[in-house]
């Protein structure tokens, strides 16, 4: 178990993480999620030892390893933190096999030859790279460097595995495999896992749970659809970016909210307790159907209708991603035979339809 | 638009000029140096390889610019790691003095030691009380040359050490409680190629150095006269000799030249 307690941290003039609070249970793989540049990496680095924080202490299984209670501080070294820390790039040491890679932290242990022996090709086997163990590096591939650097990690028996977006080493044809290969070595161990990422489909297939970070703080913590369904704050709402309105609930109609957001009015099914606050909607992307005609069949259901433009088709496999600019963005993957049927294109002036159940509101309880 | 300068003369006249400043330039390189092997004769260089004197200097240049070699590699390899690691005010300033004896003229280097090291020197009386008279004796070859050469080695090993990939001395520190294990297995050796070859540049230069030696230390045969300063001596009144010694000087500084730049081609894993 990890314990973040109100960590604070400053490069020069500018404050990388403000008063930060965080707790990661056993065996949980969380990920944190945000931006480039919002403090994941310092977090990581704080929680390693690697860089020190200027406020806040942190527990690694219930032993204080850096900060200051009343009754004790301390600061332990990286290596004596019991953490396992795999890197953003390929930081396997160049110079030496892949063997003495994964042993070198065992060596630093001073075990007998044997159980460094033993210990080595136990990892070899685990991450599947047995044959490899006298290639250099450069004789691997970036999946399998990686590979290498986390049974590295792991050699030491650490509780807690931290991970620094590992998988943009790879080639970008093969991250697909490599997420899902990394996925089960690590539901496999067992272990805390701290696992840093900028790229949201990346957090839900990896974790457990999802920490979104902005501004120096963790934003929300939660897995998917609380996340998805709920987020707790106009950040997380514009994180997660596309299909976020953000607005005004004006009134009561016939049971549903009305809400104004960019000089749209929309209905949904919401609590009518949100009338007069500012509100985040978000839509749930299933549910939105893209035509040219204005009208659209909601059966018994109260629905939106909103004229947009389209500003975006991606092709897939059996479908494609569309995006509609109406005042606010909606994406929503439409199968091919329905863009076929509309003939629709990009510059097309469009009508997005979405029932009042498909929208999810909540008071913004953001400030700015 | 035309550039009529460029189309009024046909591109062979071009090449031709060009071609003719290349060769001019290797042959302006290349002549000198082979007018050196021209003066002496194959019998002569068995004759000169027996000479007492070119031995002697030789010995002495070899002692004094290996102890310089030594002694650089001693004070800078962690000097430079130093300067590469961490900040401090006034680090630009003290790094730019680190690197100035590389372009300071050897003459004010020699001055400069003299009035630190000579008896009313800065550092001199010190020196005398323990005994020691620093100027015209061998140390003070030594002092002269590693504080004219050693310059060499901090700049390479300078850019060895601020090469490394910080990711990778990170992943070292997490599995490695000793810093000094981590700059002997993981800093130093991926730095290997930069400090071996400024260490060969150091001795080559310790090898040559002329003007701080003859300054500070004077040109005493068997105990200052280093090959440079018996080259300058012979070539007076024995230039045979002299043209020995200054052969045997292109040869070491050729040799060590071509060992940096294949040293330099090498690469980590291509071997097997």
């Amino acid at each position: 178990m990890i314990k973040i307690n109100s960590i604070s941290k400053s490069f020069k003039e500018k404050k990388v993480l403000k008063n930060l609070s965080l707790e990661v249970k056993d065996e949980e793989i969380l990920s944190l999620l945000g931006p480039n540049g919002c403090g994941k990496t310092t977090l990581l680095n704080i929680l390693s030892g690697l860089t020190r924080q200027d406020e806040g202490d942190i527990y690694i299984d219930e032993i204080l390893v850096s900060g200051k209670t009343d009754k004790k501080s301390a600061d332990f070294k990286p290596s004596d933190r019991k953490v396992g820390y795999v890197f953003q790039t390929v930081s396997l040491f160049p110079h030496m096999r892949a063997q003495d890679n994964v042993a070198y932290g065992l060596k630093a242990l001073h075990l007998p030859k044997q159980e460094i022996k033993k210990r080595t090709e136990n990892l070899l086997d685990f991450v599947g790279l047995h044959e490899y163990a006298k290639f250099y590096p450069s004789q691997l591939s970036g999946g399998q460097k990686q590979r290498i650097a986390l049974a590295r990690s792991l050699a030491t028996e650490p509780q807690v595995l931290l991970l620094d977006e590992p998988v943009s080493a790879v080639d970008p044809q093969l991250r697909e495999s490599f997420r899902l290969e990394l996925k089960n070595y690590l539901q496999a161990l067992k272990m805390t896992v701290v696992y840093v990422t900028h790229n949201l489909s990346e957090a839900f297939i990896m974790s457990d749970r999802i920490a979104v970070m902005g501004n120096g703080h963790i934003e929300q913590i939660g897995d998917r659809a609380e996340i998805f369904d709920k987020p707790s704050s106009s950040y997380v709402a514009k994180f997660l970016g596309i299909n976020t309105l953000i607005g005004k609930a004006i009134k009561n109609q016939d049971g549903l909210v009305e809400i104004e957001a960019n000089g749209i009015l929309l209905v949904a099914c919401a609590s009518l307790d949100l009338i007069g606050k500012k509100v985040i909607a978000t839509l749930k992307p299933d549910n939105i159907f893209v035509s040219k005609s204005p009208k659209s069949d909601f059966g018994s259901k109260a629905g939106n209708s909103v004229e947009g433009v389209i500003t975006e088709m991606a092709q897939m496999r059996s479908n494609a991603q569309v995006t509609v600019d109406a005042g606010f963005l909606v994406r929503t993957r439409l199968p091919l035979s329905s863009i076929e049927n509309e003939s629709l294109s990009i510059g097309d002036r469009v009508y997005v339809h979405f029932s009042a159940d498909s929208l999810n509101v909540f008071e913004d309880n953001e400030s700015d | 638009m035309k550039h009529r300068f460029a189309k009024s003369i046909p591109d062979k006249v071009i090449i031709s000029i060009v071609a003719l400043i290349v060769v001019t330039y290797f042959l302006f390189i290349t002549i000198p140096l082979l007018a050196v092997f021209l003066k002496i004769e194959p019998d002569q260089v068995s004759n000169q390889i027996r000479n007492a004197g070119i031995i002697e200097a030789i010995k002495l240049s070899l002692l004094t610019s290996g102890a310089a070699t030594l002694i650089a590699f001693v004070l800078v390899i962690p000097s430079a790691y130093f300067m590469v690691t961490r900040n401090f005010p006034g680090k630009t300033i003290l790094d730019t003095i680190m690197d100035l004896p590389i372009v300071l003229p050897p003459a004010v280097a020699g001055v400069a030691l003299l009035y630190t090291f000579a008896p009313k020197g800065l550092l001199g009386p010190l020196f005398n009380k323990l005994g020691f008279i620093i100027p015209g004796s061998t140390i003070a070859v030594v002092i002269a040359e590693t504080f004219v050469a050693s310059p060499f080695l901090y700049r390479s090993a300078k850019v060895g050490f601020e090469s490394m990939d910080r990711d990778i001395i990170n992943s070292a520190k997490m599995l490695s409680g000793s810093r000094l294990r981590v700059f002997f297995t993981i800093t130093f050796p991926l730095s290997i190629r930069a400090i071996i070859s400024g260490t060969m540049m150091t001795w080559a230069r310790a090898m040559g150095e002329f003007g701080a030696t003859l300054m500070f230390a004077g040109n005493i045969a068997g105990i200052t006269q280093t090959m440079p300063l018996a080259i300058y001596m012979f070539l007076y009144y024995e230039p045979l000799a002299g043209i020995m010694l200054s052969i045997i000087l292109i040869i070491i500084s050729f040799s060590i030249l071509i060992s940096v730049k294949l040293l330099e081609q090498r690469r980590f894993g291509a071997k097997k």
